[in-house]
């Protein structure tokens, strides 16, 4: 029974950690319908950004600071320079594009860095504690509470505020939305920089837990996070998160603790082809 | 003059949708452009809100060239659209309909009397106030589509055949709305539209669009008893 507690809150931080990646994704896919592979490499820059801030200034919150601004240019300059020119196009021309982008960053960061696993030695200042004889460590502590803290803001923005409710306007009738006064390139822009800062605080976060950081990070995040927005529903923010976190607790259960002989990667696909029989909208999918 | 139009043509791809349209609206009145489907009339004033870029032409707003600026921009200036079927918003309640409808407009004190007044023209949007618009009914979604371009106090108001799927008694209705905009608030209104019966009973001035040109114009109260417009248009 203790085990299998342990391995739920494993699971779940896994899964928290599947749902900041995967958010950034749900986001530009619900307001441009394409899909943003290159964004698992603006994860992996998040990580590398964070470790070399880290490195040189020991101090964890400008290495978040400073990553999140960089992952948040990085994903408004491909934005502008490659999705915006190519939207004219078939959806597949930007997807093109964007697994262009994502092989060119991540040899990029090995060109930079090297192609080695580099260490994250940093300790998150998160409290560790025990409930009921069970350890919740500091990493675990800070995977929640920093997940549970972004997943709170971004609710509060896209239902709160006048920013967020243009994004849902935008994502649902951009033509629409402009004639309105709504600037939607601009929209685009900020969907694209918030998606890519939290891509960046996800990136620290696995750097910190696995304590690794390489140049390929990003390559299972990148098909996997497609089959997660699949499984929540194309377009739906709370779908893909919803479905994160179960996947997470998923492999963990199913792979770690039941045992079950099957590559832990394709659980994913597993539930998106699942999915794709049975409930072609997703968990929360609407209609379209 | 509001808005001048000269000489405007639109082109999808290499097919011309619309050869070269000179009209103009006078601030304070309700000029309606009529015409069969497929003349250019949504064209027209998709262009004219910055949704379709004209190959050629002068779009002229208060004197100032406004053909390559872009929509929100537009929208800004005083120019709002009430879309052809609605297009309000599927997954946004009423009332956030209405909020993007004033998008960055801060007066909270206007905002208040403008929504008080459209509540009172249009009472089923405050009973459904926190309904998503997908579950309007279609002259309701007309209705929200009015209100949210009205919120914002526009200066030119164009309508995109607000009467298509409407029932005859909802189309009275909401025409009876758009005059009473007219005379009784002095809101200029350009409205573009199939049934032209109707539009030439409310319009002072009326354009007939013939496959992507102007073919007749003229005060709405003497195109009505013109033969050959009652023959094309009429049906009379």
């Amino acid at each position: 029974m203790q085990l299998f507690l342990e391995q739920m809150l494993n699971g779940l931080a896994i899964g928290a950690i599947y749902a900041l990646i995967t958010l950034g994704l749900a986001l530009v896919y619900g307001i441009l319908r394409i899909l943003h592979v290159a964004h698992a490499a603006i994860y992996t820059v998040g990580a590398y950004a964070g470790l070399a801030i880290f490195s040189s200034t020991h101090s964890l919150a400008l290495a978040v600071i400073g990553s999140m601004l960089f992952c948040a240019f990085l994903g408004v300059l491909i934005e502008r320079f490659v999705y915006y020119p190519l939207l004219k196009f078939p959806p597949y021309v930007p997807l093109i594009g964007s697994i262009a982008c994502l092989l060119a960053i991540e040899e990029l960061c090995r060109m930079v860095a090297g192609p080695y696993i580099l260490s994250f030695p940093a300790e998150l200042p998160f409290p560790s504690f025990t409930i009921g004889g069970i350890v919740i460590s500091s990493t675990l502590s800070a995977v929640y509470g920093i997940s549970a803290g972004v997943l709170l803001l971004l609710w509060i923005i896209t239902t709160k505020t006048e920013l967020g409710l243009a994004m849902r306007a935008t994502s649902q009738d951009m033509a629409i939305a402009s004639s309105m006064g709504i600037n939607s390139h601009w929209i685009i822009s900020v969907t694209f920089m918030i998606g890519s800062a939290v891509a960046a605080i996800a990136g620290i976060l696995v750097g910190i837990y696995y304590n690794q950081v390489y140049p390929t990070m990003g390559a299972v995040p990148a098909y996997k996070t497609l089959a997660l927005i699949v499984v929540g529903g194309l377009g739906s923010v709370p779908g893909a998160v919803l479905a994160a976190v179960l996947l997470g607790v998923a492999e963990t259960l199913l792979i770690g603790y039941a045992g079950i002989p099957l590559p832990r990667d394709a659980l994913a696909f597993i539930a998106m082809i699942a999915v794709l029989l049975w409930r072609p909208q997703g968990l929360l999918g609407g209609r379209r | 003059m509001l808005l001048d139009v000269q000489d405007l043509h639109i082109a999808y791809r290499d097919i011309e949708a619309v050869h070269g349209a000179s009209f103009s609206v006078e601030e304070g009145e309700l000029v309606s452009i009529i015409g069969a489907n497929g003349a250019g009339k949504s064209s027209i004033l998709n262009s004219l809100m910055g949704l379709v870029p004209p190959r050629s032409g002068i779009i002229r707003f208060r004197g100032e060239d406004i053909s390559r600026i872009p929509s929100h921009v537009r929208a800004r200036m005083g120019i709002r659209i009430v879309p052809e079927r609605a297009r309000v918003f599927p997954r946004l309640t009423v009332r956030e309909n209405l909020r993007i409808g004033l998008y960055g407009i801060h007066e909270p004190a206007k905002e208040k009397e403008r929504l008080a007044w459209l509540y009172e023209l249009f009472p089923i949007l405050e009973e459904r106030g926190s309904q998503d618009a997908v579950t309007l009914s279609g002259g309701e979604q007309q209705q929200l589509a009015i209100a949210r371009a009205l919120v914002s106090d526009p200066k030119l108001l164009l309508v995109d055949e607000v009467s298509m799927g409407l029932m005859p008694k909802l189309v009275d209705q909401v025409f009876e709305v758009l005059q009473h905009l007219n005379r009784e608030r002095g809101l200029t209104i350009l409205l573009v539209e199939q049934n032209a019966l109707a539009s030439l009973e409310i319009s002072s001035r009326c354009y007939v669009l013939e496959t992507g040109r102007i073919q007749f114009e003229g005060a709405s109260g003497v195109m009505r008893d013109d033969p050959r417009i009652r023959e094309a248009y009429l049906g009379l």
